[in-house]
């Protein structure tokens, strides 16, 4: 659906030559949520900004359903632009205009009849959850609301691929959460394929089902958020996922185990999919001659996947420990020991 | 009534002059300034038809008029005027000197308006993509609207403040009547009389631009 090849983009500045995207390869999947996540200045608005030839590369290639987007003339570019939707951190509506008219503009430019862009208009306002407003301004209007008129205005013209630049970022948590389940009813509903760009893991983990994570210019890490959640590879994805899912131990319980004088290991187990758990837990408590301690556990849903994480304390003797290491290794999970 | 010295009608007369040079050449002088504002912001550094060539042109162009006073401007484009009106006094004859004079300063103002605008804006109509005159018809004008009226309002002053000085070339029009007969005259009534009508008109136009640009603005 979107190919990103090998693509780099390279700015001059005073003679100075920076490098906002080196060498960057992605494919997005038809029907997608596709985020990609990373601090400010990684390059991801810009990677963005490509989809739709706002930005040009200065090397590689962008395929939007096979069309190389770079080889386009003016007019058939605008043509795919047409079937590409975009919303923006700062929803960027026409003060102007009323929320009837913002979201008529695209149609408008589509030479579409004002009988039709009523319907249409009306139409959108209602899935989006705002047909009271049709005759305010913006400026009368809350930020949520907002973005749902740049949301309805961005679907006007029935687009393929939506693309999210921060839509979220200047929004209250309950706010983002609401614009949050919109993307997925569109994503759903009307099969649109959506392409984000964040700096919050949060949005990431609610929608998405594929991340990138980009540092300086790089896509480090991507693949589908359920691998990337569960096992991150990359010190920022780390960082990153550790502040939606976490797997510390508390240091007030850390506190307590150095002082504690009996032999243990302490592991961290991983479970994808419910059906595991109880089991492994129950087993080792019973066929081993170990007493076993819960120190931290959370439970965290990906993708419609419970991703549990447990950091168990193990106490007995060495062999007898080294006995359930041996049946964990054996269990359809990942772990590993914890070191304090 | 106070004794003004002049007949009733030369007052009239004086006042549709001023009227027709300022209605006149500030149409003219608005069409010319929107062409080359939206030019400006168009081909700047960060405008979406980037082109150093013309903005630095047009960008100097502008700058040399705009230093130039009125008075010295409007004998110094005599032949300029002789060529397109075939006279070099008279009302109309002013109309040329005034609109050199009005376009590029509504033009500095109207840049200023238009640069107002949210670079989102534009950035929004490109992803929904409009051509370059849709960008301008559709998300630029009505945007900067509130804010050019003030521009036009700002305009219109400077403009009623250049014809005054017109009178040089026989234009005629409300300043020339205080300087000839208020002032060479010593007609001190004449001069009050018509200090306060140019104040009133003033203070009217401003209270309508205000008026409608924040009716615009204020959504």
């Amino acid at each position: 659906m979107i190919n990103f090849i090998d693509i780099s983009k390279t700015f001059t500045m005073k003679k100075q030559q920076t490098n906002a995207l080196d060498h960057v390869s992605l494919q997005v999947r038809a029907g997608d949520i596709f985020g990609v996540i990373g601090f400010s200045g990684a390059g991801k608005s810009t990677l963005l900004r490509m989809v739709n030839g706002l930005e040009t590369p200065t090397g590689g290639r962008i395929e939007v359903d096979g069309q190389d987007i770079n080889t386009l003339s003016f007019s058939e570019l605008r043509q795919v632009r047409k079937r590409i939707g975009m919303i923006f951190q700062q929803f960027n509506l026409l003060n102007s205009k009323t929320v009837y008219d913002n979201i008529a503009i695209p149609l408008r430019l589509n030479r579409v009849g004002e009988k039709e862009i009523r319907a249409r208009v009306s139409e959108l306002l209602e899935f989006v959850g705002l047909s009271d407003k049709v005759n305010a301004y913006p400026n009368q209007l809350s930020g949520g609301q907002k973005q749902r008129v740049g949301i309805a205005r961005a679907l006007a013209t029935n687009p393929s691929i939506l693309l999210c630049d921060e839509a979220t970022s200047a929004l209250d948590p309950e706010t983002t959460d609401s614009i949050l389940r919109l993307l997925e009813k569109i994503n759903r509903e009307l099969k649109i394929t959506i392409l984000i760009v964040t700096h919050e893991i949060h949005v990431i983990q609610r929608i998405c089902n594929k991340v990138a994570v980009m540092e300086h210019g790089r896509v480090i890490e991507w693949g589908s958020v359920l691998d990337v959640f569960s096992n991150p590879q990359q010190e920022i994805t780390k960082k990153f996922v550790q502040t939606v899912i976490a797997d510390k131990i508390p240091d007030s319980i850390v506190q307590k185990l150095q002082g504690d004088r009996r032999n243990y290991k302490i592991l961290r187990l991983q479970f994808l999919g419910e059906n595991v758990r109880d089991n492994v837990l129950y087993r080792i408590n019973k066929d081993f001659d170990v007493e076993t301690n819960i120190l931290f556990a959370s439970v965290n849903e990906l993708q419609q996947t419970v991703l549990g994480i447990f950091v168990i304390q193990v106490i007995g003797e060495s062999p007898e420990i080294e006995r359930v290491m041996d049946y964990i290794r054996n269990q359809q999970l990942s772990w590993q020991e914890v070191m304090i | 009534m106070m004794e003004l010295g002049v007949p009733f009608s030369k007052i009239v007369l004086a006042a549709q002059q001023t009227i027709y040079m300022v209605s006149i050449s500030l149409a003219i002088g608005s069409v010319l300034a929107m062409m080359m504002a939206m030019t400006l912001v168009l081909t700047n550094d960060n405008g979406i038809l980037k082109n150093k060539y013309v903005y630095t042109v047009l960008n100097t162009v502008i700058n040399i008029i705009r230093s130039i006073p009125f008075i010295i401007l409007m004998v110094f484009i005599l032949p300029l005027t002789k060529e397109i009106v075939g006279t070099r006094v008279g009302t109309t004859a002013a109309l040329v000197p005034l609109v050199v004079f009005i376009a590029p300063y509504l033009t500095r103002l109207f840049e200023n308006s238009i640069l107002e605008v949210d670079k989102g804006i534009v950035e929004a109509a490109q992803a929904m993509g409009a051509s370059y005159f849709e960008i301008v018809w559709y998300f630029l004008l009505p945007e900067a609207y509130g804010s050019l009226i003030l521009s036009v309002t700002i305009g219109t002053i400077g403009l009623i403040g250049a014809t005054a000085m017109a009178g040089a070339i026989g234009a005629g029009g409300v300043g020339d009547l205080a300087l000839t007969y208020g002032y060479e005259r010593l007609n001190f009534p004449l001069m009050l009389f018509t200090v306060i009508v140019l104040i009133i008109f003033v203070q009217i136009i401003q209270s309508f631009g205000n008026y409608f640009s924040s009716k615009v603005r204020n959504h």
